[in-house]
């Protein structure tokens, strides 16, 4: 077996051997150690470690290399805890090297025994990645946007970044060996607690007030992370600007909150929608109106709500503005929970983004029932009022037309009253006159003629001023209860030879028709001017017809105007003739007017008919078809049937020579021309006459002594009328009768009773049978 | 003596506690050397348990623990530990190395970091006993282990059935973290030990009476 050198397996180790004697001398060195250490194994036997490597006096080493010798122990120094041995590796760096410390025993004596083990290779690679990462890291910083500043615990700037001159505006050489405090605002308040947090280096992010070097405050998120290097501790802080952030947040809230504020305060439903019509938001008043929470009603829901027959218009006219992008504008009933509904104007604008595209719309409903209501009302007061005003004028020119021809008809009956009194006296005279003149003249018959004519044309006279009074209602009207039954056989015959033989008359009267109030002579006179307008518009012949028949006169009936309700009998008399156009209906009541040639009529007939009706109490109405006739029909009153008289018996022929002559008349007159005609012919029948010409001189002479058997007393005079006068005698002289002359009917109701009247003009004849009844009446 | 072979009487937990607290002032001593800052190391209190219990002490198997073990030989002989949670070594560490290393850099230094600390604060636990009971005890370099406290104190003999258990609280830039250091020893090595504290505390009593 060959011999082996231990020594010569310590050079070829590939970790440094050393070995020291209990006095730290080395007594072993290998040659890896000589290579690293650079000092050969000759040169450091012998020399003790420390005095070999001075800078390990005040490390671990002297400690357990002593506790290695003296107690014994095993020790590990790693050169991540421990500065170590100055060793150098092949490529003139320093060795990274762990070192294991062991007691090793020889014989009796103590040795120790340093292993150093070379990790430069592992806490190389180590190294690159970790510098690999710094750059990465500085990478990082320098291109950052973010402010970074590290500070010591003095507030000394240390480093900063590029981008701190953004931010700040100040060099990053102004900035270093500069106090942070540099860079705070400490008009704020919070600066001092920010800074003494910036100092304390608790790693935190908090909100600072910066001063940048133009003096603007501006505001910073910092971010700090506190760190040692060697003795020193430092603090990195990141200071990113919000600034613009802040102000572009606070300045959003508030918009949003002045919008929403509007929104709310508005008195309308408000509403927006999405792009595509969804609806997203409802004001607090939207909620308020339905009584439903807003959210139920987002999206479409809320077209729910709508009025079903407002819903179908308003729909389509929302999608018409969404696919339009109009303004959208709708009326329309929205309705409560409680099932009530009002009118609404929907209203929906879009909100348009930059590039022109439609993003929201935003709508509002306004309350428009008032609004609906009064436009409403307005337009049905409009057409209300001029409705009215078309009722009221036509109303008005009615009355102006019917009160212009009552005026008319009033003035014409004044007028035609008046001549026809004043004519009446005139003929009065002209016939006592003629009638006196006829007796006393010789019989001589030429004479004789002329006086008959003058006789007959006075008493036609007499007879048109008749007319004329019954078409003024002046007429003297003697008004009794008649039988129409009794009455028509004996007009009947009157009529037909009235008319002729080419008119057929045919009567129709109900066996039990009532009773009417009416003057038989007028009456009778109205009938024959009726059948006489027939047969004028027959000239062919044809067929009149007569209808009698009661009825009651209602509401609604066919009746005459302003006739009273109550019962009548109604006559109607038919022709089968030409008829009226309407022109000539209009006018056909008028007086005076006809359709005849002239000197054929009067014209007075229709309306001398309508007066006597009317003066009756009761009415006319005429009806008529051209071609085919007309019909006139009259209403008279009924009367009772207990109160028809009996026929009075015709008064026999007055015996002038008889009772009443020789009688002291007493004659008051105002007019001397008829008071001296009527003395003429009281004379003629034999009596004695006193005239007066006034009601007081006609007292004065019956305070006297004279004597009177009769008085006649004219009705129309000044001052004293002759019914005043009348009723003055009666107190006088009770028992003297008394006899009023009129050519009216302006006598008061009642006055008739008591006195027995004269028509004027009278005959001889009718003053004879006058003072006749008045002397009877007496007896 | 007393009876109880595991029960110490008060003299004896006084001096053991005594020796202790040196032994680790010395390693604060050497740490503070090593990182340059102030370490502050303390044993409050002494005890002898048995293995089961000593295992329940460190937490039985609920915490996970990391162990720094050296085993020693001499007058007497057994195995060394500095316990700690496995939650506290990364802390551990960091305050060893210094914050300039980022997390990665604790976390691949923290085995020889931990196996250097605990080496120091064994050693110089056991280099106190030694020096102060004038015995010489060889000792191994250490080695980190990871388990349960049951784990921990699996006897390395039959015999090996005692525990002298301190605890130690570590002040290291301000930070305390709380350790364990047990010494299991087997019966002959226990009655050693307290034969040669006997020893001293005799010692010390005729220095003091002497003084």
């Amino acid at each position: 077996m060959a011999s082996f050198e231990v020594e010569s397996a310590l050079s070829a180790l590939d970790v440094g051997i050393i070995v020291l004697d209990a006095q730290s001398t080395i007594v072993e060195w290998n040659d890896w150690v000589a290579r690293t250490t650079g000092i050969s194994r000759q040169s450091a036997l012998g020399r003790n470690l420390i005095a070999v490597f001075p800078s390990l006096e005040n490390t671990r080493f002297p400690a357990v290399i002593s506790d290695a010798l003296l107690f014994g122990s095993s020790s590990i120094l790693t050169h991540t805890l421990n500065r170590l041995l100055p060793l150098t590796g092949d490529d003139a760096r320093d060795l990274l090297h762990n070192v294991v410390v062991r007691p090793i025993s020889s014989g009796q004596s103590a040795f120790c025994l340093l292993q150093i083990t070379d990790v430069t290779v592992s806490v190389t690679r180590e190294r690159v990645l970790r510098d690999r990462q710094n750059a990465r890291y500085h990478a990082i910083v320098d291109s950052a946007r973010d402010t970074i500043i590290t500070t010591g615990t003095d507030r000394k700037i240390q480093w900063v970044n590029a981008a701190a001159e953004q931010a700040f505006g100040y060099a990053p050489v102004e900035l270093l060996g500069q106090d942070i405090d540099l860079l705070i605002d400490h008009g704020q308040a919070a600066g001092e607690s920010h800074l003494g947090e910036l100092v304390g280096g608790n790693s935190s992010t908090i909100q600072v007030a910066g001063r940048r070097k133009n003096g603007e405050v501006a505001h910073f998120a910092v971010s700090l992370g506190r760190w040692k290097a060697g003795d020193h501790a430092f603090i990195t802080s990141i200071w990113r600007d919000v600034t613009e952030q802040m102000a572009a947040v606070s300045a959003l809230r508030e918009s949003e909150n002045r919008h929403r504020a509007l929104l709310e305060a508005l008195p309308q439903l408000v509403w927006t929608c999405g792009a595509d019509g969804n609806c997203d938001y409802l004001n607090p008043q939207w909620e308020h109106y339905t009584g439903v929470p807003a959210k139920q009603h987002l999206g479409w829901a809320w077209l729910d709500i709508i009025h079903t027959d407002d819903r179908e218009a308003l729909e389509a006219a929302w999608w018409r503005s969404l696919a339009s992008g109009n303004v959208f504008d709708a009326d329309a009933r929205l309705c409560r929970s409680n099932r009530t509904h009002r009118w609404f104007k929907f209203r929906s604008i879009p909100v348009h983004s930059a590039d022109e595209k439609i993003v929201r719309w935003f709508g509002t409903a306004t309350d428009i029932t008032d609004h609906i209501e009064a436009r409403d009302t307005l337009r049905r007061s409009n057409d209300d009022l001029e409705s009215l005003v078309v009722e009221r004028t036509r109303e008005r020119e009615v009355v102006l037309q019917q009160l212009h021809e009552a005026q008319k008809m009033e003035s014409i009956g004044q007028l035609t009253g008046g001549v026809a009194h004043d004519f009446n006296n005139l003929l009065a005279v002209v016939l006592g006159s003629l009638s006196l003149l006829k007796k006393n003249l010789p019989d001589d018959p030429r004479t004789s003629r002329l006086i008959e004519g003058a006789i007959q044309g006075a008493e036609r006279g007499a007879t048109l001023t008749k007319r004329l009074l019954a078409f003024a209602r002046r007429q003297e009207l003697k008004l009794e209860a008649i039988d129409l039954n009794a009455l028509f056989p004996d007009l009947l015959e009157f009529l037909r030879q009235s008319v002729g033989p080419n008119i057929a008359i045919s009567l129709d009267i109900s066996d039990d028709v009532h009773p009417v109030n009416i003057d038989a002579n007028q009456f009778e006179l109205a009938l024959m001017n009726l059948a006489v307008n027939a047969r004028d518009a027959m000239p062919k012949g044809g067929v009149l017809t007569i209808k009698v028949r009661d009825e009651v006169i209602g509401g609604g009936h066919d009746k005459p105007k302003d006739l009273p309700q109550g019962q009548y009998v109604r006559i109607d008399v038919a022709d089968t003739g030409t008829g009226m156009s309407e022109a000539t209906l209009a006018k056909a009541m008028e007086p005076f007017f006809t359709t005849k040639g002239v000197g054929k009529g009067t014209g007075l007939g229709l309306s001398m008919v309508q007066g006597l009706a009317a003066q009756s109490g009761g009415g006319l109405t005429i009806s008529s078809t051209p071609g085919k006739g007309t019909t006139i029909s009259l209403w008279f009153p009924c009367a009772r049937r207990e109160d028809i008289q009996t026929a009075p018996e015709k008064p026999a022929q007055i015996k002038v020579e008889d009772r009443s002559r020789g009688s002291r008349i007493l004659l008051v007159d105002d007019d001397p021309l008829v008071s001296m005609n009527t003395a003429y012919m009281l004379m003629d029948l034999g009596h004695s006459v006193l005239e007066a010409p006034s009601g007081p001189n006609a007292l004065r002479v019956l305070e006297t002594d004279a004597q009177f058997d009769v008085i006649i007393t004219d009705y129309a005079m000044p001052g004293m009328t002759g019914l005043d006068l009348a009723e003055k005698i009666k107190q006088l002289r009770p028992k003297i009768p008394i006899i009023i002359a009129t050519g009216y009917a302006e006598l008061p109701p009642g006055a008739t009773l008591e006195f027995p009247r004269l028509s004027k003009p009278y005959s001889q004849q009718e003053l004879c049978e006058a003072l006749e009844r008045a002397s009877r009446s007496l007896r | 003596m007393p009876a109880d072979i595991s029960e110490l009487s008060d003299i004896e937990r006084d001096a053991l506690s005594e020796i202790a607290n040196i032994g680790v002032s010395r390693a604060a001593a050497s740490l503070r050397q090593m990182v340059g800052e102030q370490v502050l190391l303390s044993v409050p209190s002494v005890k002898i348990v048995s293995r089961r219990e000593a295992a329940e002490l460190v937490g039985g198997s609920a915490p996970r623990l990391v162990a720094v073990r050296q085993t020693f030989e001499g007058p007497f002989s057994g195995r060394a530990m500095l316990i700690f949670p496995e939650a506290h070594s990364l802390e551990l560490v960091r305050s060893i190395v210094g914050p300039e290393h980022s997390l990665e850099d604790v976390i691949d230094l923290e085995q020889e970091a931990l196996a250097e600390t605990g080496n120091i604060i064994l050693n110089a636990c056991l280099a106190t006993i030694a020096n102060l009971l004038r015995k010489t005890m060889r000792m191994s370099l250490p080695s980190v282990v990871r388990g349960d406290g049951a784990m921990m104190f699996e006897a390395p003999a039959e015999d090996a059935d005692l525990v002298l258990f301190l605890y130690i609280d570590f002040t290291v830039k301000h930070r305390d973290i709380r350790g364990f250091i047990a010494l299991l020893m087997d019966l002959p090595s226990f009655m050693a030990l307290r034969e040669i504290l006997g020893d001293f505390i005799a010692d010390v009593e005729k220095q003091s009476n002497s003084g």
